[in-house]
């Protein structure tokens, strides 16, 4: 009993110690502590992880007085899942560098995330590395940057050229009726066994929302020339564009130009749809699984006949933001800064095939080598600057699953005019924003 | 002498107490205190990370004008209405079977009993790629025996059938194991009988067997029922409660408003409205059976 108590003093005593000891540590300048332990989540791809890993031992060795910890992202079924499950339980990393720029309403109206405008250098310092303009589409509706616009994923058509030669298209499609001929042509049963076998392309048709941001959503903002949903806080897709969109996937359903099934494996390296809507990083896994001989391209998104312009197209943005449980938010802005310097940015194109937001990057020597070896890379880096996000809403996702709802209705199933269908989106989109007001 | 007598009792009543004590704990942390929560947040608009919002009724009006919700109980209650016969019939008549003096019964009663014990999202995408419209082995199969293909999960009157069977031959081993062990009790001396009174297979079936398994099917009807109402995985990850809604389940929805959009306060009264539901089910199920007994 007597050696029992003594182990229970020792624990109890060992914890009040420990405790104090940190509450001491805590309380002191970031000079008088020693190092300084920062932890990073990064996204939870191997690509990023390497990167990540790459970048913080390089930053660690240089920097003994900041010393930061790498952590991917835990699993969920999303990193912004697991970010708000992270604000919920106060468990959050000091910088995170997978933002979603769609969820950040939910962040910022947490108070979760500090503000980058409150360092001095903040607006000078990235002003150097992307345009004022793109800057300033990431500022929250209260005035203040709350994200570094760190890179995007433009996304683009990659299409199998040989498909392509073999149904007698010779250049890269550019409008919808180009597209739908040569659907016409690659969709066929190629083994003569009475079953279609080849498909133009193929998207998964379950109503899930985020689904919608690479079909409907990367199409409307190519046809619009570069529109997204809301204008200010008003529902802004019901248009012309919108119509449009959903006219060519219901053409391109009503003829049976993609499946309505699922794939296993990779459909597009099996060669067994022609196209696919995808961005930069596939790249790297198309490099890595293609069978020997394949032969892919990259051209922008299709847009209607009439189009007229530049092609703007869906850009997946991912920024850095720094969470409000940071003891040392100074020292987490230098490793913020580390992050998107010029040297990581390359880094950032090697290892992850992404593309860095920054100015004048197919034309910066830094980068020229890396653009002559990757040529299909420079096709999305000059892609990246005519990309658009998507708008800062506390509802966006019940948003697109109210287009999503209509988009399967109409577009896939051919039971909705498209005027019907952006209408009923519409008012549904309408519905849930009073309802979120009040 | 009188001292230790309630002394003892005290004691055992401690002793009781503490054995209790983390049933009692367990009691409290998940489920007294999620049941107790999710009853404020019904007042409630909460998603998660902003403080909680005082909103009265309005959850409830919301409800009573959400057609989804409405359109995700009918799909259950379809759902129920296929399952429930469907494992009944072929639970038993396998259950029937096996019950027989046939080679290898054993292998055959742990591979109808594999699919239970097998992860729910390896079997809803093994059934997934089956069921592919146009690379499915399935129609694949159809196609080469001149049939034509059914559009299994593209098709809203057959999305909802098609999980029912996929559920059913999942969960099927489970009741086969009720059944056979409600077959083994029933006494042999009633089928002899039966037989020198010159009753055939099909008399003994329905006057001996079907209502000694009265109790056993009542217990199939239960189980499938609660696991019925719980239906998730299969259309979450078959077909995302498409095509046209047609397989979105009441459990699917409720999910949805509070993990993808947020909406904890909305979920939790869906979630006790539903649970008034499946009470209500329960009760005409109870008074049915009671009825019967």
């Amino acid at each position: 009993m007597t050696y029992n108590k003594a182990i229970i003093t020792f624990l109890l005593l060992s914890c009040a110690l420990n405790t104090s000891c940190e509450k001491k540590r805590a309380a002191q300048p970031v000079a008088e502590q020693g190092a300084v332990r920062l932890t990073y989540w990064c996204a939870s791809n191997q690509d990023e992880i390497n990167f990540a890993r790459e970048l913080v031992d390089s930053w660690n060795a240089d920097n003994s007085q900041i010393q930061v910890f790498l952590q991917p992202i835990p699993a969920s079924q999303s990193s912004e899942e697991a970010l708000l499950a992270a604000i919920a339980g106060k468990t959050t990393p000091d910088i995170c560098s997978n933002m979603w720029p769609g969820a950040m309403d939910d962040f910022t109206s947490s108070g979760g995330l500090v503000r980058f405008d409150q360092f001095p250098d903040f607006i000078a310092y990235v002003q150097k590395r992307m345009p004022a303009a793109l800057l300033e589409s990431f500022r929250s509706p209260d005035g203040h940057y709350y994200q570094i616009p760190w890179k995007t994923n433009p996304i683009m058509v990659m299409y199998n050229k040989k498909m392509y030669r073999e149904a007698g298209v010779t250049k890269p499609i550019r409008t919808y009726s180009e597209y739908l001929t040569a659907s016409a042509k690659i969709t066929r049963d190629v083994d003569g066994d009475g079953r279609i076998d080849q498909w133009m392309g193929y998207r998964d048709i379950r109503p899930i929302w985020w689904q919608r941001l690479f079909d409907y959503y990367t199409f409307y903002i190519a046809a619009s020339g570069g529109e997204t949903l809301f204008d200010g806080t008003d529902i802004a897709f019901e248009n012309t564009a919108s119509v449009k969109v959903f006219q060519f996937f219901s053409e391109i359903y009503r003829n049976g130009y993609y499946p309505l099934t699922t794939f296993q494996g990779d459909a597009f390296l099996a060669g067994q749809v022609a196209t696919q809507f995808t961005g930069p990083w596939n790249i790297t896994h198309v490099e890595n699984f293609k069978a020997p001989g394949f032969e892919y391209g990259i051209s922008p998104i299709p847009v209607p006949d009439d189009h007229t312009g530049l092609v703007y197209t869906y850009g997946d943005h991912k920024n850095i933001s720094i969470f409000s449980t940071t003891k040392y938010p100074e020292a987490v802005w230098q490793f913020a800064k580390y992050l998107i310097s010029a040297q990581a940015d390359l880094r950032l194109l090697e290892i992850c095939s992404q593309i860095p937001l920054r100015k004048n990057l197919t034309t910066d020597p830094l980068y020229h080598n890396y653009f002559q070896q990757n040529p299909m890379m420079m096709q999305f880096a000059e892609q990246a600057p005519y990309t658009r996000g998507v708008d800062g809403s506390s509802v966006l996702k019940e948003i697109f699953d109210a287009i999503s709802q209509e988009y399967e209705a109409c577009a896939v199933y051919n039971k909705r005019t498209p005027e019907e269908a952006i209408n009923k989106a519409t008012k549904r989109a309408q519905v849930i924003i009073a309802w979120s007001k009040r | 002498m009188r001292n230790t007598r309630p002394s003892v009792i005290k004691n055992s009543s401690r002793t009781g107490y503490l054995m209790s004590l983390p049933y009692v704990l367990y009691f409290c942390l998940f489920i007294g205190f999620p049941i107790v929560f999710s009853f404020i947040l019904i007042f409630h608009k909460w998603n998660v990370v902003t403080p909680m919002q005082w909103i009265g009724l309005r959850n409830f009006s919301r409800l009573f004008q959400d057609i989804q919700f409405f359109i995700s109980i009918r799909n259950t209650l379809v759902f129920l209405v296929i399952h429930i016969p469907l494992q009944i019939i072929v639970a038993l008549m396998l259950a029937l079977l096996l019950n027989r003096k046939i080679k290898l019964k054993g292998f055959f009663r742990a591979l109808y009993f594999l699919p239970v014990v097998v992860s729910g999202v390896v079997i809803t995408i093994l059934w997934q790629q089956l069921y592919a419209y146009e690379t499915g082995l399935l129609n694949l199969l159809m196609t080469k025996l001149g049939i034509t293909k059914i559009p299994w999960l593209i098709n809203t009157n057959w999305a909802m059938p098609s999980i029912a069977i996929m559920a059913t031959w999942k969960n099927v081993g489970l009741y086969i194991v009720l059944f056979l062990v409600g077959l083994q009790g029933i006494p042999r001396y009633l089928y002899e009988a039966a037989e020198i009174d010159g009753a055939r297979s099909l008399q003994q079936f329905f006057h001996i067997t079907l209502p000694a398994l009265n109790s056993t099917i009542v217990l199939v009807v239960i189980l499938s029922t609660i696991g019925g109402f719980s239906l998730f995985i299969e259309p979450f990850v078959m077909t995302g409660g498409g095509p046209m809604n047609s397989t979105l389940s009441a459990m699917l929805y409720i999910y949805n408003q509070a993990f993808y959009f947020g909406h904890m306060g909305y979920a939790a009264t869906l979630g006790f409205f539903f649970a008034f539901i499946i009470l209500m089910v329960v009760l005409i199920q109870k008074k049915f059976v009671e009825r019967k007994d």
